[in-house]
């Protein structure tokens, strides 16, 4: 019961993302728009921008991922409050949903970097593309659970980033550092980026699942 | 309370079983709060109740599972089709999503079963709304204002609502500013300022 009321609510989300266009309309130019800026900024010296390029990288998925998970629960907290269901599963299927959007999300601004700022690739793909799912998931995790607050609470949107930014910052190291060190061809302590990476899943995950109901009611 | 306002105080109210109740009121008599707090859509700050049997503060849960809240607000979604909108509804309170195409045809929203619920009028909503109530059959149905917007023919529908559910023992209370159908219901309770001030008047 509870799986499927996760898939439900993943699919839902996923539906209604596919037909309004809401993040590919917002949050989309709203990350290219800020890498582009910071392109702008640093000027031409290419050196500096490839080093400085994973941060981008992360950065933009951050603010996008806050952005797309505060919308997610406009006009719907009512609705999930009212449902007899396991809140847990909710929770799971609003993660599962941002998880999916947020990597799109990421493949396109990747892409975007490796043009304007010269990001290599790298020679360990897969080690990267897990980079990507583990750094991806700790935002997504976190942002599931935040955005909701964000819509319950009085002071609303402003609190989302106010709560995000210290909690999130562990996951933006990790993935920076492991993304800077697996673009310039190192593996040397990757297995410790990565290892925080899935304590911070695992941790946001288990909290939000066993806090979201909590939340919801408040 | 709402920012130190309180929206309903001191009201005692017994509805039996199968009970059809008409809450009547003017703007911000406290109906909609009073409806809303029976619903466990939002908590009491005082004081507290038993709906269904069920506490209102420790068993939330099994008053949902047996409650259905109707207001101008249809907890729809704008870009799932009218089908979509009643299946999902279905996964959320473990009911055969077969059901969905019965209850558009019970509201006259069968040939519009694949188009978005954005593209519907408030009417059309609204009757939406309580097709996913009839396909949820209820034991306590809460109506907040269900005539406003609708067309003759959907006023209809309400009444079919109210007379079925009253048929099948279920409990209904509509809370409406209108005078009620005195033929669909088995009483009128006023309120004011947030009071009950009249329980029990037959119509």
């Amino acid at each position: 019961m509870s799986l499927r009321v996760a898939q439900a609510i993943a699919a839902k989300d996923l539906r209604t993302e596919m037909r309004s266009r809401s993040a590919v309309s917002t949050v989309l130019p709203f990350a290219v728009t800020m890498l582009l800026a910071f392109g702008f900024a640093l000027g031409p010296d290419r050196l500096l921008l490839a080093r400085i390029a994973p941060a981008l990288l992360w950065l933009a998925a951050l603010f996008s991922s806050v952005e797309l998970c505060h919308r997610s629960y406009q006009h719907e907290a009512a609705n999930l409050l009212l449902s007899p269901v396991d809140k847990g599963a909710v929770y799971l299927g609003k993660a599962a949903a941002a998880f999916v959007q947020l990597i799109v999300l990421l493949v396109v601004t990747t892409g975007i970097v490796i043009v304007l700022f010269g990001l290599p690739a790298g020679r360990a793909p897969a080690l990267l593309l897990l980079t990507a799912v583990l750094g991806i998931a700790g935002l997504s995790t976190l942002g599931s659970l935040l955005g909701l607050l964000a819509v319950r609470s009085r002071t609303r949107q402003a609190a989302l980033p106010v709560l995000v930014l210290p909690l999130v910052s562990p996951v933006i190291i990790a993935a920076t550092r492991a993304t800077a060190d697996l673009t310039q061809g190192t593996t040397a302590g990757i297995s410790g980026w990565l290892s925080l990476l899935v304590a911070f899943d695992a941790a946001f995950l288990a909290a939000g699942y066993i806090v979201f109901g909590h939340l919801l009611e408040d | 309370m709402f920012d130190g306002l309180a929206a309903v105080s001191q009201v005692s109210l017994e509805i039996a079983h199968g009970e059809t109740v008409w809450l009547r009121g003017w703007n911000g008599s406290g109906k909609t709060t009073l409806l809303r707090l029976i619903a466990t859509a939002i908590s009491p700050t005082f004081g507290g109740g038993s709906v269904l049997g069920f506490d209102l503060r420790t068993e939330r849960s099994a008053i949902r599972a047996r409650t259905d809240l109707l207001s101008h607000e249809t907890r729809l979604y704008g870009d799932l089709t009218a089908v979509e909108n009643l299946r999902f509804a279905c996964t959320l309170h473990g009911i055969d999503p077969r059901l969905a195409g019965s209850a558009l045809a019970r509201v006259g929203l069968d040939e519009v079963a694949a188009v978005r619920a954005d593209r519907f009028s408030q009417g059309m909503r609204q009757r939406l709304a309580l097709a996913r109530c009839l396909m949820r059959a209820p034991a306590l149905i809460l109506l907040d204002e269900p005539y406003a917007a609708l067309d003759v023919d959907a006023r209809v529908v309400v009444d079919e609502l109210l007379s079925t559910a009253r048929a099948g023992g279920q409990t209904v209370v509509v809370a409406s500013h209108e005078a009620p159908p005195a033929w669909l219901i088995d009483r009128e309770v006023t309120m004011d300022g947030g009071r009950v001030t009249s329980a029990g008047v037959a119509p």
